[in-house]
Parts: structure tokens; sequence; C-alpha cells
């Protein structure tokens, strides 16, 4: 009976509801449509590796930073305002970075930008975005100094205001995996290469200092230039320190070779690293002999995170290339986290976009800082050196020809 | 899946019961009706008429629309992505009769933001030498709340324990309704200072003994 009283009160309020729609689409018709053409385009640049070194991470970052763009334009989250993705390729390069954030901060409807991949590219790039007052998010960079200064160790004190990334930092990852090597894989001489890199050699760095004081032994370092693929030389060096495992600070292009050609040197030690070589083609590369490697990455593994399931659906439905599985979920709540910000200047305006791209990159600048939503990596809201405050860490280990998570954990 | 599991059936009506009775002492309602339209006068019939016929055009045209799509359910959070922990203090040590301590006692908030219940327990912390575990070993959180624990790490063996590193962590198991989770809290400066000076002290026989510290409320199971 409840059912049969309910359908009759919602008829006659759907009847009564269409009379007044029509009322008021009579008078409608006389004040014109709200609706028709109109609207303001704004642009995001995302900046990152799309080709040689580096790519398959680098166009996680791109692609994820696309489907944030569509969901927000589908889904109309700041009415009014389509926005446009443009993507630069800065090939792993710092002056190639520097030059694609000058091209983004003249671009007078660009009003933030997403990336880059490398810590490197990072610093060469945070001075045009300050000068410019537009703000930049990185979904991957993890060398402390970016957000804490060079001192960070001792003195933090944040460089640019502008900068912001969703990665948590090196501190954390070479910490984190010093650990899982001395104390889970029980492993007690360790010999520590890195790429000579602002990210590599950081990562290297803190993982070194935090190996010896756990009690471990580091039996030998080395330094490698990104680009190389002969590391006969290392390996011979590795064999003869008697180590028992190789920590390598820098990213999956060197990573996979160096591990192949350790183990057909007849070194059969496992070799761990960073988020920068937890990467699909790092396996694909080295093939068998990755089998028992190890990275520690940023954030959660994505499936178990709920709210990143439709994100990763799009990404394969659409064929998009590159590994969405390091960065993507990251780069998609960094945009998200830009065109947040806009709404938020376009609301405290009235409901109209600020028609001084100035003013409209410092309040988006404002509006980042104070981002707290949840997004799909979790929840995204900066510290006051706008570093993170999502700080989770996965140790990866290349089981079955696949990275499958070992151990997990969350600062706090 | 909500959990509320198999729904019973309540108060069943008796098999010469009539469903259709309203107020079943009045009059029939077809009878009030009649008595009641005879009464109107004839171009209140037919506006009504007219009312009536848009009604139930309204209606036929809501029941041949699709109904409207629910929402879909929001999946189970994992556990370990909605629980937080934060560092306190030192908690005291246990009674010692004079001699170096070899436990102590650290306090803990723990927060759970979404979600079913978490239930935690402490099976470690972070090296060989140590035991951990919380008071009491195994602890409920639920959502939207902060819960205080204390947690009591004990020195069992020195060697191979480091006098200081970054970063130290604890080892949490952590279940709910979605999944079971082996963990790590990670803790800065403060804890590891705290952690250290008691390694140090119960390790380390030429260092100075360890500074009395705060009693706070060792015990305290209090939810916030």
């Amino acid at each position: 009976m409840i059912v049969r009283r309910s359908m009759v009160i919602l008829t006659s309020v759907m009847a009564t509801g269409a009379l007044t729609l029509t009322a008021c689409g009579s008078r409608d018709d006389k004040g014109g449509n709200s609706d028709s053409g109109g609207g303001t385009t704004l642009t995001i640049g995302v900046d990152a590796p799309l080709s040689g070194e580096n790519s398959t991470t680098g166009l996680g970052i791109q692609y994820g930073a696309q489907i944030a763009v569509d969901d927000a334009n589908k889904n109309k989250l700041v009415p009014g305002v389509t926005f446009k993705l443009k993507a630069f390729d800065d090939k792993a390069q710092p002056a190639t970075g520097q030059s694609n954030a000058t091209a983004i901060t003249g671009d007078k409807t660009a009003v933030g930008a997403v990336g880059p991949l490398n810590s490197g590219v990072a610093q060469s790039m945070q001075q045009v975005f300050a000068s410019a007052n537009m703000v930049e998010i990185s979904p991957s960079n993890t060398n402390p100094a970016l957000t804490q200064g060079k001192d960070w160790q001792t003195a933090k004190k944040r460089p640019y205001k502008t900068y912001f990334r969703t990665a948590t930092t090196d501190e954390l990852q070479g910490s984190f995996a010093a650990d899982y090597a001395y104390n889970g894989l029980k492993k007690k001489k360790v010999f520590v290469v890195d790429d000579k890199q602002t990210y590599g050699a950081g990562l290297a760095k803190i993982f070194n200092e935090q190996f010896k004081k756990l009690g471990g032994t580091v039996v030998g370092t080395d330094h490698v230039n990104t680009g190389d693929k002969d590391f006969g030389s290392l390996v011979t060096k590795v064999k003869s320190s008697g180590a028992d495992l190789l920590y390598y600070g820098g990213q999956y292009d060197e990573s996979s070779l160096i591990t192949k050609q350790l183990k057909d040197g007849g070194v059969k030690i496992p070799l761990f690293g960073g988020d920068g070589m937890f990467a699909s083609t790092y396996i694909e590369t080295a093939g068998a002999a990755s089998e028992g490697d190890l990275a520690t990455a940023v954030g959660v593994p994505a499936d178990t995170l709920p709210a990143a399931k439709t994100f990763i659906e799009t990404y394969k439905s659409k064929g998009y290339k590159g590994d969405y599985g390091a960065y993507g979920a990251y780069s998609y709540d960094a945009t998200t986290a830009i065109i947040k910000a806009v709404k938020a200047a376009v609301d405290a305006n009235d409901g109209k976009v600020p028609t001084d791209i100035n003013a409209l990159r410092s309040s988006v600048v404002d509006n980042v800082q104070k981002s707290d939503f949840e997004g799909i990596s979790g929840k995204v809201s900066f510290d006051q050196y706008g570093d993170t405050t999502n700080k989770q860490l996965t140790v990866y280990q290349v089981t079955k020809g696949a990275w499958k998570a070992v151990k997990t954990g969350t600062a706090s | 899946m909500t959990g509320i599991g198999p729904v019973e059936p309540v108060e069943s009506p008796g098999a010469g019961e009539s469903q259709d009775v309203i107020g079943g002492d009045g009059p029939r309602w077809a009878d009030r009706w009649s008595a009641w339209w005879g009464g109107l006068p004839p171009r209140a019939r037919g506006a009504l008429a007219a009312t009536a016929a848009a009604l139930v055009a309204a209606g036929v045209l809501l029941l041949t629309d699709d109904p409207p799509p629910e929402p879909p359910a929001t999946p189970l959070p994992w556990p370990a992505n909605v629980t937080a922990w934060r560092y306190l203090g030192p908690a005291g040590l246990p009674e010692t009769d004079g001699t170096r301590p070899t436990s102590g006692r650290f306090r803990f908030a723990v927060d759970v933001t979404a979600g079913p219940p978490v239930t935690l327990q402490v099976t470690g912390a972070a090296f060989p030498g140590l035991t951990a575990h919380a008071l009491p070993h195994a602890f409920t959180v639920h959502a939207g709340t902060t819960r205080r624990v204390t947690v009591e790490i004990a020195v069992s063996d020195c060697s191979g324990l480091p006098r200081n590193a970054d970063l130290p962590f604890l080892d949490v198991t952590l279940r709910n309704a979605r999944a079971i989770q082996h963990h790590s809290f990670i803790f800065g400066r403060a804890y590891s200072e705290d952690l250290f000076a008691l390694l140090r002290g119960a390790c380390d026989p030429t260092s100075p003994p360890r500074a009395p510290r705060p009693s706070g409320s060792a015990g305290s199971q209090n939810a916030d």
C-alpha cells in the first residue's frame, strides 16, 4: 500500500512539476538562452619525457593528466570553463624542461603545469614558474631539496611557493629501502651506484647513510652516466667487492641493463632501486635477469585504491601508451588539484573566470596550497613546504615476471 | 553488499486478513467517493476530470520511463589506506627494581577516517632484537574516531641493534571487512629519539642512565 500511495503522490508532483517547467520555459524563450556558446578555455601544461629515455613513466604522467582533464570537462567541474591539456616533451633534459616551462608560462591561457618526471629537470623549471607566479605540481619528483631547500637535513626552507608535489620524498624512500634491505632481506654488504643525476645521486646517498646506520656495510660505490649501455667494468667491481646487494639510484633505462649484465657476468645478487625503475619496461628489458630485483615506489598498490579502478580502466580502454603504474594516479590528482583551484578562484569571483590571467594564476597558487580532497591516490593536501601529506610507500619485487608488492608503509 | 544480512519476515499477516482494508470500521471508500462526487456542481466536476486525466497521463509517462539508476555502491577501503598513526610521546617505564630498563612504553593516536571498523595488532618494531605489542594486543578503531594506544617495546637481543637510525616504524596487522594487511607506520624524529634512548640505555653499559620519563597515561585506552 505504501508503494501504491507513494506512486500517486509522485505522479501528482511530476504533473505539477511538468506544468511549472513548461511555464518557466515560455518565459525563458523570451529572455534568451544562457547555455548557448560562450565559455572560457584554460590550458594546463604537462611536461615529462615523452620520447626516449624515461618515456615509459613520462607517458604515464601525460595520460594521467589527460584523463583528469577529460573527466573535469565531462563533469563540468568548473561551469563555463573547458580545460585543454598541452603536452611538452622534455626528453629528461633540464635545458629542454626549462624551455618548456618558458613556453607554458608564455601561454596566456595557461593556469598551471603538471610535471616534470625528473628532479634534475624540475630544478631548472622551478624559477621559471615562480617568476610567472604559476603553479607547478610534480607527480613524481622525490628529491627533498626541491621543496625543503638544499639544507633540508638541518634547516628546512621552502625555495618556491609555486612548486608542489603529490609524490613523497627520497628521505622516506631511501630510508624505507635501506631498512628492507638490511632487516627484511638480511643483506649486510651493499654496493651503491648512482647515475650522477639530482634524483639518483640524492636517493643513493640517503640509502647509503641509512644502511650504514642500521649496521650494514657499504663495500663499494660507483657512478654511471645516463645513456650508458655497457656496464662491464661496473660488473667486475661489484663481483670483486663481495656485495650481496646492489643498490642503484637512477632510472630503469640503465638499471635494466645493469642487472642483465650483472647476472650474465655470474653475479647473482638482487638489484634494488627507487621509483625511477618501477616500470614495466624494466622487466621487459632485463627479462629473467630481473627476477628477484626490487624497487620502492611512492604510494600504495593501485589495486588497493578503489577510486583508481575507473582511472585504470579508462587508461587501458583508451589504449594509452606508457605505464600508469608508477605515477599515473598521482598525475591525475595533481591535475585535479589545479582544476579545483581554478574552480575556487572562479567561485570567489562571483562565478566568473578572472579576466586578468596573472590574478587567476596567483589565486590558483593560493588555492592549490589549500587543497583538501580525496583523490584517486588518496587524500590530496600539501604541507607548508608544498610536499604531499600522503606519505605512502611500497616495496615491490619482481616475482614471476611482474612487480609484486612485498611491503607497504605510511609515514606520519 | 551492505552487510545487513538476511532479512527476516516481520509480522506477516494471517491468511484470513485482507491487506486492502484501511480503517475497516468506516464507510467503504467507493461509497464515500460516490456521495462526494455527486454533490459537486457540473463545472467543478469537469475541471477535476481534466486534472485527473493530466495526472494519469503523467503517471503513465513516469511508469514507462526507466527507473533512475541507483548510485554506485562505494567500495570498501583497504584498511591501510584509511588508518593513520601519530606519535604522542613516551608513556613511562615499567618498574625495573633499579636496573637498566629493557623495555619502554610509547603512546600513539590511531585514526580511522572511513569505512568499516579496523582491528589492529602491533607485531614488531622495525628491528630484530625488539618485541612490540599494544596494550591490549588487539584493538578496534571505528571510522571517524581517534583511539589512543600504548605500545610496549622490549629489547630481547642487543646484538645487531642499531644505536641510531632514521624513521623507525611499527609493524602492524590491520583487518577490516575488506582485507587483512601487514603495514608499517613510520614516525619522525621524536619517536626515533625516544626509541633509541631506550635501546642505548638497555644495550650500552657506558651510556648514561636514561632520564625518568613522564608517566603519562600508560594504560589509557580512551577513545577521543
